[in-house]
């Protein structure tokens, strides 16, 4: 139990360092849910924003351990696969949901179109 | 300041960060924040924090919410708070320097009173501290939180301000010298040359950052393709080089292949800076003086002048001579004085001296400060419990935990404590300064 309490509040000191930049992104999201939300309420592009988003978790995948002046090459054990596939995924799942709405956007405007 | 809307704090303007976080987790929070306020112990004592380090301040945050109605005040003339568990990264240019400072005055809690000076005396007897301006205060409670004391002095011939010229570093002192330190080895290991690493005989805090500058250097050295070209000696005065057995023969192992050359009982006593030779002595008194390109030279620690030349400083065994704080290791309360209490690198505790002590000691201190104010028994016991994520190259590191007993103790029991890994990396390099700032606000 102690572990999850820390680990949320390590979630939320990385949040509060980058504040600014997550208040725009959420006010941006909110933006396109509202703009969106007609064909949002009916599913939206559910589908293509999972493969969106499970393109992002991939590329993290390949990309995150580079990006924080590792490599592959460091895995020593099942304990870093695992912790990689979770950044991957749980961002990925981010990217995700935060393009879900302006995928419905564009496909909506292209129906109108 | 800036707090999660969570147990033992206040709701804050940012709190819609806990929206980020989920409402079921802020439903939680805010049922755990009422009960935390219904538990809070009403008085009127005075506590004093001398010391506005990780662990001053954690304890000012937790009394704050913990009690009602006590006057708290912090004394520490520093404005800047140094994030020191950053300054390995720093000196091994994986980091800029600017990760490692924030301010005091940021992180300092409200409705405490902030003196901004140093103690100078502690009496004890008179439950009084006196301050370097003069100014005499008297407590109910005390917690000394002061850190340690670089003692340069006990090596001839070393200056601090020369740290970053002619291939002297040391990690130590402060971040200005962590940026020299980078600065000369990222010179060193361009062409190449003999390094010398060293490590004193007295306690140490972080006592792993001698070992990581080491598997860095060494690593700097493969990096630039100039190892071949380069020598590397780490120079212990004493018979080991780490006070967990298992982890010090794990890392000379570590040391054979990479071609790290160790020499034992070594104590560095002298350095020449323009000459750059070093001289060691051993146990014996055999002295010996040894040429070099780059050197990195560990300061002996002892108590601040203010804790060894009071009657808080142990009297006997071995914490007497760095005059360390005479605390009892499980309550960590003073033997003598049992409404003084101490916390951080300042106790004479074995092998407690870093960020991830304080994590779980902090706690421990504020409740017991608080049982005391409450008139109830003592009711935590510290394990002695401590980390060192023990970096073996860039990208890699061990993420170490063990007790007072030196017992290899891994928060979750997927972690092998001595398998290199690249999530022990990420740990420090991007996890462990937001969980810093967790225990400093007091809620982890």
């Amino acid at each position: 139990m102690y572990e999850i309490w820390l680990v949320i509040n390590i979630v939320y000191e990385i949040a509060l360092s980058i504040w600014p930049v997550l208040a725009l992104a959420l006010a941006v999201w909110l933006a396109m849910v509202w703009a969106a939300r007609a064909p949002l309420a009916r599913g939206g592009c559910a589908v293509n924003a999972l493969g969106l988003g499970a393109a992002v978790a991939l590329l993290l995948f390949f990309s995150v351990p580079s990006l924080t002046n590792s490599s592959f090459a460091n895995m020593g054990y099942w304990v870093d696969w695992a912790n990689l596939a979770a950044v991957a995924l749980g961002l990925g799942a981010l990217a995700a949901v935060f393009f879900w709405p302006l995928l419905t956007l564009i496909k909506s405007k292209r129906g109108r179109a | 300041m800036n707090k999660l809307p969570l147990p033992r704090t206040a709701p804050s303007r940012r709190a819609w960060l806990g929206g980020v976080s989920g409402a079921g987790l802020a439903l939680a929070a805010a049922s755990a924040s009422t009960s935390a306020q219904a538990q809070r112990v009403a008085t009127k004592a005075h506590i004093v924090i001398a010391g506005s380090g990780l662990g001053g301040l954690a304890l000012a945050h937790r009394l704050s919410s913990d009690l009602s109605g006590a006057k708290i005040t912090v004394i520490d003339a520093k404005e800047v708070h140094n994030y020191q568990p950053g300054y390995t990264l720093v000196a091994t240019g994986v980091w800029p320097v600017s990760k490692t400072i924030d301010s005091n005055a940021d992180l300092m809690p409200s409705g405490v009173e902030w003196i901004k000076e140093m103690v100078a005396e502690f009496d004890p007897a008179a439950n009084t501290v006196v301050t370097s301006g003069g100014t005499r205060i008297t407590y109910d409670y005390l917690v000394v939180a002061v850190g340690t004391y670089q003692d340069w002095t006990q090596i001839e011939g070393m200056d601090v301000k020369a740290i970053g010229q002619n291939g002297l570093t040391s990690v130590y002192p402060s971040s200005d010298a962590a940026v020299a330190t980078w600065a000369a080895m990222d010179a060193f290991r361009q062409k190449g040359g003999n390094a010398i690493m060293t490590l004193p005989h007295t306690f140490l805090k972080c006592a792993g950052a001698p070992l990581k500058m080491t598997f860095m250097l060494r690593d700097r050295l493969a990096q630039a393709g100039t190892m071949e070209k380069s020598k590397v000696d780490f120079y212990s005065a004493l018979p080991n080089i780490f006070s967990v057995k298992v982890v010090n023969d794990n890392v000379i192992e570590r040391w054979g292949p990479l071609g790290v050359n160790l020499h034992t009982k070594q104590k560095l006593t002298a350095v020449d800076i323009g000459g750059r030779k070093a001289t060691f002595v051993t146990p014996e008194g055999v002295s010996s003086q040894v040429g070099y390109d780059f050197i990195h030279v560990v300061p002996p620690m002892r108590a601040p002048d203010a804790v060894k030349n009071s009657d808080l400083s142990a009297k006997e065994g071995v914490m007497a001579a760095g005059g360390w704080l005479e605390v009892d290791k499980t309550t960590l309360q003073h033997r003598r004085y049992p409404n003084v209490f101490g916390l951080g690198d300042i106790n004479g505790t074995p092998r407690g001296k870093t960020a991830a002590t304080v994590k779980k000691s902090a706690p421990i201190v504020a409740r017991h400060v608080v049982d005391l104010i409450a008139g109830r028994p003592l009711s935590q016991q510290f394990d002695g419990y401590t980390s060192c994520p023990m970096i073996v190259r860039e990208g890699s590191a061990m993420l170490i935990e063990f007790d007072h007993d030196g017992k290899l103790t891994p928060s979750l029991p997927m972690i092998e404590p001595l398998q290199e890994s690249y999530f022990a990396w990420l740990m420090k390099v991007r996890m462990l300064k937001p969980a810093y700032m967790a225990v400093l606000k007091g809620r982890v």
